[in-house]
């Protein structure tokens, strides 16, 4: 599997440095190298992560953060019908120091733009963002002179959810491949064991991975009776 | 005049409004030229230097007109149509409201491109302050005599006037957007509060104020909203709020996209709301394009739309109560919502904004056994609606923290433009349903709650009462609803009947020139007021013959909401703020649309 490497010291930055700040390069798994080293700790350091990793992975806290309409399905997937505390992420933080993942769910003003760096840049390491709807995704149906195309123009994203809005069980779908692909990741153990950079899972794609299967269907429903 | 009239009887009309005839006997039968449009209300175009006198006189006449009810502009340099009016680049238009009256009358105001200055109207009608901000913001007309003519909508780094004609309207008209480390530290200082500039005092004789920043990312502060506390210990002696965090340009955008296409921008603007957003959007395109739709649709329409409105309503009650420190109540709440989206998936497809009614009737009848799964929703909710009254309205909590908290009288909420349920908790009965009725909302039975106190309290109860009086209007539907066709038969419906479609050659013609172009409209202005979930929401339209619109103007009950707040928190406390944002029921999209 591939994964993108980022470092630490890479985010220290100019002033005309542009976010997302930090160089991202495309690695190979690091615990490969394993097999070139004399005395072999592979399977202990791929137990640790796994360990460390599931452990992050179901309690991922998330920040109180909305914008605009996707907020409100957000929020539904929160409440008792969708209930999110199934996934472990029921935990809403009203504070992003105490958040593990900020979920863009709405349109990215131009405005609001530098508000939501200040507020990623406040929380702490790990930490992961899901962009939901269109609007966060690519600007959606708003190409106008207010709204920033897209979320990813200075965060770095993990998931994408698509749809205006998207449905809570599609955000509560994004929540999982977020978890699977926080199960893959290489992250530092301790601050004083190993590699420190950052190594994220290059994910398949879920358009690509369903394809087959949504091609498939050749007969829609009508819409003349409930 | 040669501006279209589908009656000519318009103009004379409006002649022999009292309005016009006080104004005519009081400044002179030259004082103004009257515009006849499809509006429904007097429109007349006034000189500059005679402005202030006459809204003055308006608004200090026997039943007077109360409420600045909208204060907008519109760009006329590239407008084709406008024969018989007077020269104008910029157009000020101020429409108000009269609830004694029930009546509208339009001022306009032309201005000459090199000569962009109006008079302020903030110590006549005080709501004029934002309105006023916001025609600066948009157009770049100053305003003499404003307290603090800044920008509103767009951040305080922004260059150029976004509704001019001359202004980009697409992001992607301009570079892409790039943040640098320095940019970041460029906007985060802009957007530090500064007392001064705003008059404020950093102190008294007593203490030092503290400022403190609530937003633009806040729990209670329901989306991008932000407001800035001027604090004595705990009590409140101003604040500032500060919008403009969710301006998604929806007006701009109607410049650019066909008549039909907009449909979906306006379910976005009170996006609780989703189709009653589109009711006055299309009844005012209606109005232009000559359309009288059916029985059928008109009562499908009122259905979805106080479907919408227990929807709205419940998203309310659950954040309002949170807001209180009730954690339960929005679990409960949005269950119910959940059930209220079932019927509405059945019949529209589509949860939060279906975008379904069309111009002409709504996009397809309703599914068989439609009635079945609204009369289960119907019958649930009465059970669950008693609960909530007993559970949080009577509980004693609740009751400290929102009675006699943020109360306001009638008149200051008529003052400061506030309509719909914060309106009529102040014992005001103003109900467009009622005094207006549209769509066929005369021949629902149907009561209008009201409250007494204009309290915190107030707002929440009228809108318990409000669920249970849409749920008698739907079960009126369910029990009545009319035969026949959901689409007018008519050359502007959009798209054409598609039964029709298939079989008739003109109308395949008619379909597929408003899927590519857009349907034509003929040159005039059309406006309609509806009492959406949050007060009084209109679209004033203008045609200039086009496929799309010449300028939308969407007037927002929570925009002036907004306004209000420091009128009302002055020497509140920092709960009863939060009480008070609670109570008022905004979203963001609807303020800055």
């Amino acid at each position: 599997m591939a994964y993108t490497l980022t470092r630490a010291d890479d985010v220290i930055a100019a002033d005309n440095a542009r976010y997302p700040l930090g160089e991202r390069q495309r690695v190979e798994d690091p615990l490969d190298q394993q097999v070139h080293r004399s005395v072999f700790t592979g399977k202990l350091e791929e137990v640790l992560h796994s360990a460390v990793n599931w452990g992050r992975k179901n309690s991922l806290w998330p920040y109180n953060f909305g914008l605009s309409c996707c907020y409100v399905e957000m929020t539904t997937a929160f409440t008792a019908p969708h209930d999110i505390a199934r996934f472990g992420s029921e935990v809403i933080r009203a504070s992003p120091r105490q958040a593990d993942f900020m979920v863009i769910a709405g349109t990215c003003f131009i405005k609001m733009a530098p508000v939501i760096q200040q507020l990623y840049d406040q929380m702490l390491e790990p930490k992961w963002v899901i962009s939901m709807g269109s609007c966060a995704n690519s600007g959606g149906m708003y190409d106008i002179y207010s709204v920033v195309q897209g979320v990813d123009k200075f965060l770095p994203v993990d998931v994408y959810v698509p749809g205006c809005p998207p449905r809570p069980e599609a955000f509560l779908q994004g929540l999982q491949l977020l978890q699977d692909s926080i199960q893959e990741e290489r992250r530092p153990l301790s601050w004083v064991v190993g590699d420190q950079g950052v190594y994220r899972a290059e994910m398949p794609s879920q358009r690509e991975k369903s394809r087959a299967q949504r091609i498939q269907t050749t007969e829609l429903r009508t819409p003349d009776s409930i | 005049m040669n501006v279209a009239t589908p009656h000519d009887t318009t103009a004379n009309e409006a002649q022999a409004d009292p309005v016009v005839v006080a104004l005519m006997q009081r400044f002179g039968e030259h004082a103004f030229v009257e515009q006849a449009t499809l509006i429904g209300m007097p429109v007349l175009w006034v000189a500059r230097e005679a402005l202030v006198e006459m809204l003055s006189f308006l608004r200090g006449m026997p039943e007077p007109f109360e409420m600045l009810f909208d204060l907008s502009a519109n760009d006329e340099r590239l407008r084709g149509n406008r024969q018989g009016l007077p020269d104008s680049d910029f157009t000020v238009f101020y429409q108000l409201l009269s609830v004694s009256r029930n009546r509208d009358i339009m001022l306009k105001v032309a201005l000459a491109e090199s000569d962009l200055e109006m008079p302020s109207i903030v110590s006549l009608y005080p709501n004029a302050n934002w309105y006023e901000r916001e025609v600066w913001d948009m157009f770049g007309v100053v305003f003499h005599g404003h307290p603090h003519l800044t920008r509103i909508l767009m951040p305080p780094t922004w260059i150029g006037h976004p509704l001019r004609k001359d202004h980009s309207a697409r992001a992607t008209e301009f570079d892409p957007y790039t943040l640098t480390v320095e940019g970041q530290d460029k906007e985060q200082a802009a957007l530090k509060f500064d007392p001064e500039a705003w008059g404020m005092r950093r102190g008294n004789e007593n203490s030092e104020f503290m400022f403190l920043n609530l937003g633009p990312n806040h729990p209670s502060a329901h989306g991008a909203f932000r407001i800035v506390l001027q604090l004595e210990g705990e009590e409140i002696v101003d604040c500032v709020p500060d919008i403009g965090y969710h301006h998604r340009g929806a007006e701009k955008m109607g410049e650019r996209q066909s008549w039909h296409s907009y449909i979906p921008y306006t379910d976005r603007v009170d996006y609780t709301g989703g189709v009653m957003n589109n009711l006055p959007y299309i009844l005012a395109v209606e109005k232009l394009a000559g359309i009288t739709v059916t029985d059928r649709a008109r009562t499908i329409r009122v259905m979805m739309a106080e479907l919408f409105r227990i929807s709205s309503h419940l998203l309310f009650l659950g954040t309002y109560l949170q807001d209180l420190g009730a954690m339960s109540p929005v679990f409960y709440s949005f269950s119910d919502r959940q059930k209220s989206y079932e019927v509405i998936e059945a019949i529209t497809g589509f949860r939060m904004h279906p975008a379904w009614f069309r111009i002409g009737g709504v996009a397809q009848d309703l599914p068989k056994g439609w009635d079945r799964l609204m009369q289960g929703f119907v019958d649930w909710m009465p059970k669950r609606l008693h609960e909530y009254e007993r559970a949080m309205m009577e509980n004693s909590i609740v009751r400290e923290r929102t009675r006699n908290v943020a109360a306001y009288s009638t008149q200051e909420a008529l003052e400061w433009g506030v309509t719909g349920p914060n309106l009529r908790a102040t014992g005001c009965n103003y109900d467009l349903r009622k005094k207006r009725p549209y769509s066929g909302y005369e021949n629902f039975d149907f009561e209008v709650p009201l409250g007494g106190n204009g309290d915190a309290f107030d707002r929440g109860q009228v809108r318990i009462e409000e669920m249970r009086q849409s749920l008698r209007i739907i079960q009126q539907c369910i029990d009545h609803m009319p035969a026949g066709d959901y689409k007018a038969d008519h050359p502007l419906t959009t798209p054409p009947p598609r039964d029709k479609m298939l079989q008739h050659i003109e109308t395949l013609i008619t379909h597929f020139l408003q899927v590519s172009w857009g349907p034509v409209l003929k040159p005039n202005e059309s406006q309609q007021m509806i009492e959406a979930t949050k007060g009084i929401n209109s679209y004033y339209l203008t045609s200039d013959g086009n496929t799309m619109s010449y300028r939308t103007r969407i007037r927002t009950p929570s925009f002036p909401h907004l306004q209000q707040i420091p009128a009302v928190m002055r020497g509140g406390f920092v709960p009863d703020l939060i009480a008070h944002l609670g109570s008022i029921d905004f979203v963001m999209a609807d303020v800055d649309r």
